[in-house]
């Protein structure tokens, strides 16, 4: 009876180191997983050069205003137009501009998003977001009715200023007179319209 | 509701009326499709209920129509006609409205389809039509959609009863109170569990799901069923193949159009014969009752006293 005890004591035993040591590992891989500087709203450091992001509840607008070019444009369904839903596809212009590269007014301290609501709603152009807290910005869902996942599960709106995807929400890119903001469809993570995806990983928005 | 003309019917023809309805019901979005599904499975539910469904279908079915409409445009902005802005900051259109209206005709239609399905096919026909093919899925369906009824008239009685020896859930202190309350539950689930053998034991004794064994009702397939069943199969056939080939088309985003709005070829002819059929088929058990009432005046009024 000892000796049963006894053995059923030792498996328990090495079951509870077993054990101990994958908790150890696991830990081991998900510290190793984790980038070093990430700031509190999940976005990965900003490269040499760029700016850096701007909160929008710390942003204070001026009266004060330039302009800066906006482009609303889905060149790439063009090509890709047997992906998009039968019912969307007349929503996609001839040549695949929806808001040409117009001057806009920006006030000082706006943001992307703030240009792209205004002039949106100026030109009648539909268009639907979502604020989404933890990163600190809105989601552009869809414009002109073409929304994300309309064409494929890696499609949705990007954004571009002067040549740059920003890795950071289009809420929190503070514009500066003379910047060229660009507004992208991508079918394929931003892949297809020239990289976008920094770290593999960029999201929409 | 014995007086209605439709429940006499053979329960294949009930079940298969009610399979077919329900799932167009559920898959038809042409406004027409909607509205000649709604006004007949209303129609219908407020002939078999009377007064009181009618009341509980202004009571309740009116309001949650109003409320699931309202709802969709509040997290859906989807649609190419913007009418205002919300104060989120995203779009009101109309297509969203619509579609909302749409999605809550459908919701209140099925729902009153449900209910003319359990006045007329009780759960002796279920369990004819299907304790041969699968006995032990029918009786169970069966005393499933009894237990509600059931389990609500037996807690009544238990609760007289504990009543009577003092022990009741409406004196007492709270703790006391629900003491009586817990010992009440107890007993009925104690009595729900050893009723539900009960019932499968005395099937089993029975001979339930042997080969060979007849139905509690006796039910003839006639010639008038046999000409009832065609004519739903003729219909449901007909609406499936106009379906298929593109007639009933509707699409409610980016913007509203499909048969009859879209300036195509075929014009106004092949959907208007199949929302006909569509009403033919929705509405045959009320066709049938006005029938059957018509015949009944006639015969009266010709002198046959009763």
């Amino acid at each position: 009876m000892k000796r049963i005890v006894f053995a059923f004591f030792s498996v328990f035993l090495l079951l509870m180191a077993c054990q101990a040591q994958e908790i150890d590992t696991v830990n081991e891989f998900a510290n190793a997983e984790i980038p070093v500087e990430q700031d509190k709203y999940q976005t990965d450091p900003i490269p040499a050069g760029k700016p850096a992001p701007v909160e929008p509840q710390d942003a204070t607008i001026n009266d004060g205003s330039f302009a800066v070019s906006l482009l609303v444009e889905c060149k790439v369904l063009i090509d890709n137009l047997e992906k998009l839903d039968k019912n969307k596809r007349e929503l996609v212009p001839a040549d695949g501009v929806i808001f040409p590269a117009t001057n806009v007014t920006v006030y000082e301290g706006e943001s992307v998003f703030n240009v792209l609501q205004r002039e949106m709603k100026r030109a009648k152009i539909h268009f639907e977001f979502v604020n989404t807290p933890i990163y600190n910005s809105a989601y552009i869902e869809g414009i002109n009715n073409l929304y994300e996942f309309d064409a494929g599960e890696l499609s949705g709106w990007l954004y571009k200023v002067n040549d740059w995807f920003p890795n950071y929400g289009c809420s929190r890119y503070q514009l500066k007179p003379g910047d060229v903001v660009e507004w992208i469809f991508t079918c394929d993570l931003g892949r297809d319209v020239g990289g976008g995806a920094v770290g593999g990983e960029q999201r929409e928005e | 509701m014995t007086n209605d003309t439709f429940y006499g019917y053979h329960p294949l023809v009930n079940m298969l009326y009610f399979t077919v309805v329900l799932l167009f019901a559920m898959f038809f979005t042409h406004p027409v499709c909607l509205a000649v599904s709604l006004i007949c499975a209303f129609s219908y539910s407020v002939y078999l209920g009377g007064k009181k469904t009618l009341k509980f279908n202004l009571k309740y079915m009116l309001p949650m129509l109003i409320f699931a409409a309202l709802l969709n445009p509040a997290f859906n902005h989807q649609g190419g006609t913007i009418l205002t802005y919300l104060p989120s900051g995203n779009p009101l259109t109309l297509e969203s409205i619509l579609y909302g209206i749409a999605a809550a005709v459908m919701l209140i239609t099925v729902i009153a389809w449900f209910s003319c399905f359990n006045e007329i096919m009780t759960s002796d026909k279920f369990v004819y039509l299907f304790g041969r093919v699968i006995p032990a899925l029918s009786l169970i369906l069966s005393m499933a959609l009894r237990f509600v009824p059931r389990f609500i008239s037996q807690i009544k009685v238990i609760s007289n009863a504990q009543k009577c020896v003092g022990r009741d859930v409406s004196n007492g202190s709270i703790f006391s109170r629900a003491k009586n309350g817990i010992k009440i539950l107890s007993i009925m689930v104690t009595w729900a569990l050893e009723n539900a053998i009960e019932t499968a034991d005395s099937m089993k004794g029975r001979g339930y799901g042997l080969p060979g064994r007849s139905a509690f009702s006796i039910f003839r397939f006639d010639k008038r069923d046999a000409i009832a069943l065609i004519y739903i199969v003729i219909c449901a056939a007909y609406i499936l193949l106009g379906s298929i080939t593109g007639g009933l088309e509707w699409r409610y985003f980016p913007t509203t159009q499909g048969t009859w709005t879209r300036s195509s070829a075929d014009g106004v002819l092949p959907g208007l014969f199949i929302f006909l059929t569509y009403f033919a088929l929705c509405a045959m058990p009320l066709i049938l009752n006005v029938k059957e009432d018509l015949k009944w005046r006639t015969l009266n009024n010709s002198g046959l006293k009763i």
